[in-house]
């Protein structure tokens, strides 16, 4: 199976005096599920921006889909990787409602309407699309965040904490669901959190994050 | 954070505008090197010396009196319960409404030789006609009391605010130690608050220095005065822009100190075990004390000049509520509102180009952009000339005669220098509210430059939009000494018809343009108050 993400020798820090990521290689192969586990502060949100072109590298190489998109003096800008992001805050546009913001990403395309009631349906939340993300609930939010991500069809998707303010009942209803949607679509994902157990369920590898060293289980 | 090091059009934009914004006052600061003509020596000789001492009278009396009630009003409303004091709280800073000038031509009304309050005082105790009980307001004792009346909010304020982010801990230990609540003020709280009280006092001198309508009325040799008869009496220019230049050094140094005592002005503020301040419920003197205090800085400074406003337009009817008055307002408030969203736009592009590009040499930028508040309405007008003048010569003359020099360009040029801080501070707040992670979202769906600012930001911002749009518009109307140089040709606005008025001592004709006036400066009043009893919840 082909790598769809590659990191070879990645190097990254936000001062000369300490480096937060050094001389890291990985790479993640089409429809797998990867966990990057680690307490906070290690470098996994980091390593999340990097792959989505929102931050720079110092040394090293990101490549998607065969492509370079990051390494030293050379940035292809997040617009233009085809990726999908999911943050625990949900970032949905507290101006639009939730049928827009599903659209967002796919306002060029003719039928976007259809589309978006498609993936709001498949996480459930067809009934809420004419509602602001404010009216409706964190775990709806969430559930809006992942169609938004998802409907734009990216190569990968890049989770930072996505269930990190669930409740415990509501994370595990929305594990169940997702990783069967990640798993019939197929779809590649790197996924960032600090709850192991999470990480164990959800993944089909984990990278761990520790002080100074990487562990690979 | 990303970081992008790719010039790119976010960047050129803010450096283009900093380029218009410096040009003016880089153009004034360059006459120090041109040559010196024989009125700089006669100025030298004979008036410089007044200019001087007067500002300097002029600013340590108005400094004087604006931390005493800045400062004391402020501790009363922060630490006492006592009658009247929700509305204190707010009501305070309505003198703002009111542009010293606007308030000098009223304290004129009221305590001239005839005016209201000796007429009254005439008939009151029977004195003859060239008797008075109130003295001679037009000299420099009445022109710092009007200065301080109506600037003291300023103090007010960031006194308020410093107050409220003490810690009750820090009086508790005080009391321990033997201090009395006269001492608690005094010795603990004030010092403590020195660096606010220092920024406030700064921008108050800063305005002080500015004003051309107030101390013109009064006919006070000051610096601004100095400027305007140099040019319009001498017609030189350059000596003009010489002795602007000296002004621009004095208020620099104002500056530098407002800047740096605003950087240590939280050094008493909140910190893990803050307990806010106990508010003291007082008996009845201590309230009618605290009443009075409070009551009598709104008296002189808002009360006082309406009354004499709605004296003017009860015995002169409301006959000059005419068609002209209506003109004179319809321009005023046209070009107050081009000029605000023009100013508006500008700091939403800056404050995007920031955000967007996350760049150190575009923040790096935005304080220079900031200077314009500080910079004399009449000094920005004299570098405006001056640029538009070269730049009609030099660039725009396929045009015939002059396209830029005497066109309302120049005004909205300067409403947009002097107001840009306001505008700026508005959306550094709003931008200060969305998550970076909502930008980070936006961009993954492919949303950047122009569609991320229309589609996700300007949205998200439309409070900050028109907050922004208005407090300039009411900053603008208020304004004078620029709109006085630069207005083309017969045109007149709200400012500079009331300030037409007074110099010709028709003063009940001026009530009408002072209370359009007067209505639009209670607009940012509005927006303070709300702010106000926000903290207040806050604090609860």
């Amino acid at each position: 199976m082909k790598n769809i993400l590659e990191i070879r020798n990645l190097s990254h820090a936000y001062d000369q005096a300490s480096s937060i990521i050094k001389d890291f290689n990985f790479s993640l192969k089409k429809g797998e599920i990867v966990s990057i586990l680690g307490p906070s502060g290690i470098g996994k949100t980091t390593l999340l921006r990097i792959v989505a072109g929102l931050e720079d590298v110092m040394d090293g190489e990101v490549i998607i889909s065969e492509k370079v998109a990051s390494k030293k003096n050379f940035l292809l800008p997040p617009e233009k990787r085809n990726l999908g992001l999911v943050v625990e805050d949900r970032a949905l546009f507290p101006h639009l409602n939730i049928e827009k913001n599903v659209m967002f990403g796919i306002s060029h395309i003719q039928e976007r309407e259809s589309l978006a009631q498609e993936y709001l349906s498949l996480f459930k939340v067809a009934d809420l699309s004419k509602k602001y993300p404010h009216e409706i609930s964190a775990g709806q939010q969430q559930r809006v965040a992942f169609a938004r991500a998802l409907i734009t069809n990216p190569d990968i998707l890049l989770l930072d904490e996505p269930f990190g303010a669930l409740d415990k009942n509501l994370k595990e209803e929305l594990h169940e669901e997702t990783k069967k949607i990640f798993k019939n679509k197929d779809l590649s994902v790197l996924l960032v959190t600090h709850d192991e157990e999470e990480a164990k369920y959800f993944s089909d590898r984990i990278i761990e994050f520790q002080e100074d060293k990487i562990f690979i289980r | 954070m990303r970081s992008s090091k790719i010039f790119s059009v976010w960047h050129g934009i803010p450096l283009f505008i900093l380029l218009f914004f410096l040009a003016p006052i880089l153009i004034i600061l360059s006459s120090v090197f041109a040559d010196y003509s024989e009125n700089w020596s006669h100025i030298y000789e004979y008036v410089l010396g007044d200019y001087i001492l007067n500002s300097l009278i002029l600013v340590s009396g108005v400094s004087l009196i604006v931390m005493i009630i800045g400062s004391l009003t402020a501790w009363l409303v922060s630490n006492y319960q006592f009658f009247g004091k929700r509305f204190f709280e707010w009501g305070l800073i309505l003198p703002l409404a009111i542009p010293p000038y606007i308030l000098a031509y009223t304290f004129t009304g009221l305590f001239d030789s005839y005016g209201t309050m000796n007429e009254i005082a005439r008939s009151l105790f029977n004195l003859e006609q060239n008797e008075m009980l109130f003295p001679n307001i037009r000299n420099i004792y009445g022109a710092i009391i009007v200065f301080s009346f109506t600037l003291y909010p300023y103090v007010y304020l960031i006194c308020r605010t410093a107050f409220l982010n003490q810690s009750r801990s820090m009086f508790e230990v005080g009391r321990t130690l033997g201090l009395s609540q006269a001492s608690i003020f005094l010795k603990l709280a004030l010092p403590l608050v020195r660096p606010a009280l220092i920024a406030g006092t700064m921008i108050v001198a800063m305005e002080t220095l500015s004003d051309f309508g107030a101390v013109d009325h009064f006919a006070i040799s000051t610096f601004t005065t100095g400027i305007f008869r140099t040019w319009y009496g001498m017609y030189d220019l350059t000596t003009a822009m010489q002795l602007a230049s000296m002004l621009l050094i004095f208020i620099t140094f104002c500056l530098v100190i407002e800047r740096t005592s605003r950087k240590n002005a939280n050094y008493s503020t909140i910190g893990s075990n803050f307990k806010p301040t106990q508010v003291t419920r007082l008996g009845s003197l201590g309230s009618f004390v605290c009443f009075f205090v409070c009551f009598i800085p709104i008296f002189i400074g808002f009360i006082l000049p309406i009354l004499e406003i709605l004296n003017w337009s009860l015995r002169f009817n409301t006959s000059f509520f005419n068609e002209q008055f209506f003109s004179i307002s319809l321009n005023t408030v046209l070009l107050s509102i081009l000029s605000a969203i023009l100013c508006t736009f500008i700091a939403m592009i800056i404050n995007f180009s920031i955000r967007y590009k996350n760049s150190s040499v575009i923040k790096s930028i935005n304080p220079f952009l900031n200077i314009g508040y500080a910079v004399p309405g009449l000094i920005l007008a004299v570098g405006i000339v001056q640029l538009f003048v070269f730049l009609d010569n030099n660039i725009l003359n396929s045009f015939e005669g002059y396209f830029l020099t005497g066109s309302l360009f120049g005004l909205i040029f300067a409403y947009i220098i002097k107001s840009y801080a306001l505008a700026n501070s508005t959306y550094e707040a709003g931008y200060q509210k969305i998550s970076q992670t909502i930008d980070d979202s936006a961009r993954v769906l492919k949303s950047t430059g122009l569609n991320l600012l229309f589609r996700v930001h300007f949205p998200i911002l439309k409070t900050s939009f028109f907050t922004s749009i208005l407090l300039v518009t009411s900053e603008v109307v208020k304004e004078l000494p620029a709109t006085l140089i630069l207005r083309p040709f017969n045109f007149e606005t709200l400012a500079v018809s009331t300030y037409i008025y007074a110099s010709e001592e028709r003063m009940v004709e001026a009530a009408a343009p002072a209370t359009a006036i007067i209505l639009i400066g209670l607009i940012p009043i509005f927006f303070i108050s709300q702010m106000i009893r926000a903290s207040r919840l806050e604090k609860s």
